[in-house]
């Protein structure tokens, strides 16, 4: 292989285009899981680094660089969506962060949208790299639906604060996979996808705005689709795919396996859909012609005729493979979308354009001077996704010094199987005098059933959720009310 | 026979969760409304509002629109349609537009500025807009009105109450009818429509509450100094009651809203704790001895979290620490006994029966509260079809023919 070296005399400009330090940082739990996947799947040797004041999460992060914040506050517990708190904490670790901010030209924030520690930490990471002179790009995902109201919200309002701040924001949503088979079997597969399709989304970022390629894209291209939006007036608008097999003989099966992918099976988001990247990764037998073909045969297949930039570039840690990602957007304005018949009827008029409204969208480098409307809340949460029950997290590592006072006083029946706890049952039954003694409660671990019981008359509607109840369910039931039948 | 499309004509449909109903209705030459008739169907494949089966919904409205036919001698060529559904939502929102005018004058066009300004508002995606339900104007130095023209003021805001709710399931409702050759010419949210039937201009001036209480959701609407100031759409309603019977007494549906309806109570009596009734049996359903305690709990349970659901709504909106008025409640599942006592338990103001609005023509309609939408609706429709700019030329010579055809037939 011949290697090209830039070293004519407009090298160093060109290394000024297209400079290099890109520094992913996971932040909390989400932000953890995707740099995980990013070390499993991608390429170790990227700059990542991983915040969180779960302890729990960064002791089980592959990640090198994971640090956990707060711990003189929390003592690694988390935050459990305490806003204020998470900021506390943020201001508590300044210096640290201060120090991950500088030293790079780009940096990736990966979190959850409703999470408060990654929320609290990446406005504050905005902040601090651009004030290192850094460009600052966001990947969020939004949770369920069913992950209720209050922390639908708080996502809502952390678009809105982002947008404000950093450059680019691309903003994924659970609910588009909730329909998906294999999240309905078993939620965590759900968020599995959505954490692998977050680290494709990064590891393609991080092409397109840094690495020099057969065919090149720069940050511009990356910030005028994802960085239109200054508040929370579009929440979703981002849609990832990824492929990767041998593109000899194959093209056409990847492109096909692409189409495929969770996020593009929902038909409804090619209503929004308006602009599309795709980055194209392979080793050196990658040619243009390879490029222009896989991209040619996407373009025919895309349902909607969108204009496609293509970022090529060589990669040697591919394994003869071709990686192919696609990041689709949506950058028309919100405009309200009034129903065939109203157009005449709500508007009889022509309309007149309106002088103190701008009908285009501000760039990106045009900060709103005050925090940006919130959308609409609503004025009853009514639309959730069939699955109700939540994920339970796992539960949080307890502070250090009194677990471990507690653990010492029942440390002999705590050491106990639970097989030989349940076998003292029988002989406690046995022997009237033992019964006296306290019982222990065992807790038994059972796989959470998604689907709920039946609802009769409303099997075939969307489940009317109120602050995590299923209205549809009969009240007497969810009350406990004891019935006499 | 008198075409639908007429001017004078006008017809409301509601395709409700229990029912779906068609009233026609004839404006007269001074601007009052008669009520030629109604046409009824049972509801199939609606629920919560919302279709589930569309071409079993369409034969319901087909059904509902032919019976009103029958009964009206009216040929329905266009409808006014009724909108609810669970993802129906609403929002205050305000703009502000700059006076530019010779002495700061507000003309029509400063208005017709808030308007478009109001209209290009952001909605979440995949929404469209129900209503932009004008509340007042704001001038400059605070003070409020209903008609800013000719005022002076350097600055003019709008209050607007925004309806909106999500796009597909809007139109699924109106292509449901739109394919069978009947144009929808204007829709209109349910419980805005119920309010038109039920609350006076002065009710509505001294704040209000309109529950309507239906099979499968329940709407509710609040009018304060004469302005929409909150609404919402809960998606349980009166099937629920009957859902929650047959979950809790295991007896059939059927059976559930009869026995609902004919003995059923949504307040508990202590001295009716041990008292039984009997579910006769039918030649696939044995005789069953139900407890009246166990029916009246289930039920009180269910309409209780209800009204629980929608006094925290009403709580949480800004309009409510000002509010000083009654609760008014109508639809079919208001017909439950105990309603109005269940209710004053819950809301702390005065609550009462809603009483439609005395209308000409058919009063057999009158005093039904599950027909209070349609009928609203005729209202709106009314006041829509007054507010429509004259017809000119030949257009204005078929009006006038047929306004004359409308009124001998009156006479």
């Amino acid at each position: 292989m011949i290697e090209f070296t830039p070293d004519g005399p407009f090298a160093e400009k060109a290394d000024q285009l297209f400079p290099g330090r890109v520094r992913v940082i996971g932040l909390g739990q989400t932000g953890a899981a995707v740099c995980d996947q990013l070390v499993l799947h991608g390429r170790p040797n990227q700059d990542l680094w991983v915040f969180d004041s779960d302890q729990l999460t960064i002791e089980g992060s592959v990640v090198p660089n994971r640090h956990l914040l707060g711990r003189s506050l929390v003592h690694g517990l988390g935050c459990s969506g305490d806003i204020d708190l998470a900021r506390e904490i943020v201001a508590l670790e300044e210096n640290r962060l201060s120090s991950v901010a500088k030293g790079c030209d780009f940096l990736i924030l990966v979190l959850g949208l409703a999470g408060a520690t990654g929320v609290s930490l990446a406005e504050r990471l905005v902040e601090l790299g651009h004030e290192s002179g850094a460009k600052v790009i966001v990947i969020g995902v939004q949770p369920f639906a069913f992950e209720g109201p209050s922390r639908r919200e708080r996502s809502v309002q952390a678009i809105a604060n982002l947008r404000a701040e950093a450059d680019s924001v691309l903003v994924l949503a659970h609910d588009r996979i909730a329909e998906n088979p294999v999240t309905q079997k078993n939620i965590r597969h759900g968020f599995h996808i959505m954490h692998q399709l977050m680290s494709q989304t990064a590891q393609a970022l991080s092409q397109v705005v840094c690495k020099r390629g057969l065919i090149q894209l720069s940050f511009a291209d990356v910030r005028s689709l994802y960085g239109r939006y200054t508040g929370s007036e579009v929440l979703e608008n981002c849609w990832a795919a990824h492929v990767e097999g041998d593109l000899h003989d194959q093209a056409d099966d990847l492109v096909a396996e692409l189409l495929n992918c969770p996020l593009l099976s929902d038909e409804s988001i090619w209503k929004r859909v308006d602009h599309a990247i795709v980055a194209v990764s392979g080793t050196c037998d990658l040619g243009l012609a390879d490029v222009q073909e896989m991209v040619s045969l996407l373009k025919d297949r895309l349902p909607v005729n969108v204009p496609i930039a293509t970022s090529a570039s060589l990669d040697e840690e591919s394994n003869e493979n071709v990686r192919m990602t696609v990041l689709l957007a949506t950058t028309a304005p919100a405009r309200m979308s009034v129903p065939e018949i109203a157009a005449t009827i709500e508007n009889p008029a022509p309309k007149k354009k309106a002088r103190a409204k701008s009908d285009t969208v501000p760039l990106p480098h045009v900060k709103p001077k005050a925090k940006p409307a919130r959308e609409p809340e609503p004025v009853i949460a009514q639309e959730p996704p069939k699955k109700p029950a939540p994920p339970r997290k796992a539960a949080p590592v307890p502070p250090p010094a009194p677990v471990t006072v507690e653990t010492q006083t029942i440390a002999d029946e705590e050491l106990m199987p639970v097989s030989a706890i349940e076998a003292e049952v029988p002989v406690a039954v046995a022997k009237p005098a033992e019964i006296a003694t306290p019982r222990r409660y065992v807790a038994k671990q059972e796989e959470m059933s998604f689907e709920g019981p039946p609802r009769g008359r409303f099997e075939k509607t969307h489940e009317t959720m109120y602050r995590g109840e299923n209205l549809d369910q009969p009240t007497f039931r969810r009350r406990g009310l004891k019935i006499k039948v | 026979m008198f075409w639908g499309k007429s001017r004078n004509i006008v017809v409301a449909l509601e395709v409700g969760s229990t029912k779906v109903a068609a009233a026609v209705g004839e404006i007269r030459p001074d601007g009052t409304l008669a009520l030629l008739g109604i046409g009824e169907a049972g509801s199939g494949q609606v629920r919560k509002c919302e279709i589930v089966d569309f071409e079993v919904a369409q034969g319901c409205v087909r059904d509902a629109l032919a019976e009103a036919e029958l009964k009206t001698d009216v040929v329905v060529a266009e409808v006014y349609l009724a909108i609810s559904g669970a993802h129906v939502r609403s929002t205050n929102t305000r703009v502000t537009t700059l006076i530019s005018s010779d002495g700061d004058e507000i003309t029509q066009e400063n208005v017709q500025e808030l308007h478009d300004m109001a209209t290009a508002q952001p909605l979440p995606a995949d929404h469209a807009i129900v209503h932009h339900l004008l509340q007042h104007y704001v001038l400059d130095d605070g003070s409020t009105t209903d008609n800013p023209i000719g005022l002076a003021s350097k600055q003019l805001t709008a209050h607007f109450h925004q309806v909106y709710g999500l796009a597909t399931r809007l139109q699924t409702t109106i292509r449901c009818v739109k394919e069978l050759s009947i144009e929808v010419k204007n829709y209109a949210l349910s419980s805005y429509a119920t309010a038109q039937a039920v609350l006076s201009r002065n009710q509505k001036q001294l704040g209000a509450i309109v529950i309507n209480l239906g099979g499968g959701i329940s709407d509710y609407i609040a009018y304060q100094k004469g302005a929409v100031v909150h609404s919402g759409v809960l998606g349980v309603g009166g099937d629920h009651l009957t859902n929650d019977i047959v979950s809790g007494l295991k007896i059939p549906y059927a059976k559930a809203e009869q026995l609902k309806k004919t003995e059923g109570s949504v307040i508990l009596d202590p001295a009716e704790s041990e008292a039984t009734l009997t579910l006769p049996g039918a030649y696939n359903f044995e005789e069953r001895l139900i407890y009246r305690n166990s029916l009246n709990t289930i039920m009180q349970a269910r309409q209780a979290e209800i009204f629980e659901i929608i006094l925290e709504d009403l709580q949480g909106a800004p309009f409510w620490p000002d509010f000083a008025g009654t609760v008014y409640i109508t639809g079919g599942a208001s017909q439950v006994k105990g309603l109005v006592e269940l209710a004053s338990q819950v809301f702390p103001c005065p609550v009462e029966v809603a009483h439609q609005s005395p209308f000409d023509g058919d009063q057999n309609y009158g005093r039904r509260p599950d027909l209070s939408t349609v009928l609203g609706l005729l209202q709106y429709a009314r006041q829509a079809e007054m507010e429509l700019p004259p017809a000119r030329g030949f257009a204005r010579v078929g009006q006038s023919l047929r306004r004359a055809l409308a009124n001998m037939r009156l006479i």
